[in-house]
């Protein structure tokens, strides 16, 4: 497989002097799910947003696919997709009017319920944004991302606030996306969603990378270094509790 | 090229099913102005819309009976013959808003030729506007009379015919003052507020992480502030046309382009504010300490001549003063674009200048 993202040394200190991301290096294979994980505060945004084009690198390099960010910030635009953190803006407009907006932005034709009924919310096609609950917000927020057909798309803690249910149903999309061919780069606190979701992950803190590899090999060197688990292993857990006694089925 | 135009024309057409989809925004840009509107106008009706004048007339001359005859066929003064002390009660009491007294000797001829006399006026202190207006009407009425029993051609003219013949009331002086002001309370809180919170809300990201330059969406939100803002200023011409008999000496297409350089300057406060502040709680102050010292110094609800010298200097300079005197003059006197250069360079001015501030300080996060 080969490489759609290569990120050499890539650092970022701000003018208050903070510096965000020390140096960081790091591969993205075309057609994985790529997890950033860490901590508040370990400069996962800020990578991505450099990455995106969307923040100046203090220093470092990124290619993707074949395209220097920082060189041709306007090329790479075109070919991936972002979803920012927050995505409560546009309130007043209907979910059909915001991805016609989106794609004039790009200039490519979608249909609007195609992509919508990609993402499961046909029926809410007519909906105002702010209608929606957050679970559908952030399907129609992916659903932007998608209007270019981009060869990458970044979701930026993709599933934070929502309930275990919206969020499975979620991962589902985005597997679904993998499967359509196109790159996933997501940052996520939640661990059991990186281990279902990811191919691969980056652990950062402080704003360096810390260790990176499959999830299963992650483990599989913590019990190689000796590792014991702190509480009995139980075969399930709370949420599986949970999901068991309240189904999988949507609730928004 | 043509890919910019398109991204435009999305975000303009987003924008403005944004802006029409918000109902509270609609009736903040209309209710006020059109509120405060029927506020002035009915109370220049209830006033009957005229001028009220104590006349004393001593002279027995056919001068002094043309010129009262002249001043009863104008609609707009209401004359009450009184004594000459029973008028100064009335004056003092606010009933009146002029007191006129005719000389005995007023037109008396003396030999064949007519004795030089001269009319005394006293104006309502409490309402100068009145009194001036109805003053400058009897100064007019009396020269055109004298001219006429001297038979001396008219050396030096002053254009203010508009005055006697088209009943100008406090409302024709007020409607200039509140469409200049609605435009700017649209171009900087309507602005400042909106758009800031389309920043505060990520919407300004978003489009960042799309291949358009940010800078369209701006351009987007203001063309549609520009359609807004002025379709609200026909509508509140209209209204005041319609309800209260407002009286356009000038050209609308003059005074309409006068609206416009307003609704453009204040649409550069508005955004110099926007692209400067954080969040909203940054907008409120700023827009405040702009906005206030304009709507109570630059002259909207009263002239700005009871003010001392000094202030009357510095008021000079405001940019709403600029907007409404040359509506004014407009509207009230007939003058063309030619007749109001200082006007225009001063929006001129402020125009340049707000933009420049507005590049300067605006922050995209």
């Amino acid at each position: 497989m080969s490489n759609i993202l290569e990120v050499c040394n890539l650092a970022k200190t701000y003018d208050n002097g903070l510096q965000a991301v020390k140096g960081i290096s790091f591969d993205v294979r075309r057609g994985e799910v790529f997890g950033i994980l860490g901590p508040n505060g370990a400069g996962k945004t800020t990578t991505l947003e450099m990455i995106e084009g969307l923040r100046e690198i203090s220093s470092g390099t990124v290619v993707l696919d074949g395209i220097n960010t920082a060189e041709e910030p306007h090329v790479i635009k075109k070919r991936i997709g972002i979803q920012l953190q927050s995505s409560a803006f546009f309130q007043n407009l209907k979910l059909t009017e915001l991805i016609e907006m989106f794609a004039d932005l790009y200039g490519s034709d979608v249909n609007p319920i195609d992509l919508l009924a990609e993402v499961g919310l046909k029926e809410k096609a007519n909906f105002l944004v702010k209608n929606l609950s957050g679970g559908q917000k952030q399907r129609f927020s992916i659903a932007t991302t998608l209007v270019n057909k981009p060869v990458m798309i970044f979701l930026d803690e993709p599933t934070t606030g929502l309930d275990p249910q919206a969020r499975r149903n979620l991962w589902e999309l985005i597997i679904q996306i993998k499967k359509l061919g196109t790159t996933v780069i997501l940052t996520t606190h939640y661990m059991e969603e990186a281990q279902y979701l990811c191919d691969r992950v980056a652990i950062m803190d402080d704003g360096k990378i810390v260790a990176m590899d499959s999830p299963e090999q992650l483990i599989k060197q913590l019990i190689a270094r000796g590792f014991l688990p702190n509480t009995q292993v139980s075969p399930a857990t709370l949420e599986d509790v949970f999901i068991d006694l309240t189904g999988k089925t949507l609730r928004d | 090229m043509r890919q910019n135009i398109r991204s435009f024309l999305a975000l303009t057409k987003a924008s403005l099913k944004m802006y029409y989809r918000n109902k509270g925004a609609i009736i903040f840009t209309l209710l006020i102005p059109i509120a405060l509107l029927s506020v002035f106008g009915l109370l220049s009706k209830s006033r009957g819309g005229v001028v009220n004048v104590g006349l004393t007339n001593y002279s027995k001359s056919e001068v002094s009976k043309l010129c009262v005859k002249t001043l009863q066929e104008i609609k707009a003064f209401k004359i009450t013959e009184l004594s000459e002390s029973q008028a100064a009660a009335e004056l003092g009491k606010g009933n009146l808003d002029l007191q006129v007294i005719i000389p005995k000797e007023f037109g008396a001829l003396m030999n064949g030729r007519p004795l030089t006399g001269s009319i005394e006026t006293k104006f309502n202190e409490g309402k100068p506007l009145n009194g001036q207006i109805a003053n400058m009407a009897i100064i007019q009425i009396v020269s055109d009379i004298d001219r006429k029993i001297t038979n001396s051609p008219r050396i030096l003219d002053v254009k203010s015919s508009g005055v006697t013949t088209n009943a100008l009331g406090y409302f024709d002086f007020i409607l200039p003052g509140i469409l200049s002001m609605t435009i700017m309370q649209l171009g900087i809180f309507g602005v400042a507020f909106s758009f800031v919170a389309l920043k505060v809300s990520g919407a300004l990201r978003r489009i960042q992480a799309t291949p358009v330059h940010p800078i369209y969406f701006v351009f987007a939100q203001a063309t549609v502030r520009l359609l807004v803002t002025l379709s609200a200023s026909l509508l509140l011409i209209a209204f005041g046309t319609y309800f209260f008999d407002f009286h356009m000496l000038g050209s609308y297409l003059t005074f309409i382009l006068v609206c416009v350089l307003g609704i453009l300057i204040f649409l550069g406060f508005g955004f110099a504010i926007a692209g400067w502040a954080r969040d909203e709680t940054q907008v409120a102050p700023v827009a405040n300490l702009i906005q206030l010292p304009m709507v109570m110094l630059s002259g909207i609800f009263f002239p700005r001549d009871a003010f001392p010298a000094w202030l009357q200097k510095i008021t000079d300079y405001f940019p709403l003063t600029f907007v409404s005197h040359a509506l004014r003059k407009i509207a009230n006197e007939g003058s063309t674009l030619l007749e109001i250069p200082v006007d225009l360079i001063g929006m001129t001015v402020w125009l340049v200048i707000i933009y420049a501030l507005a590049i300067k300080v605006f922050r995209w996060e």
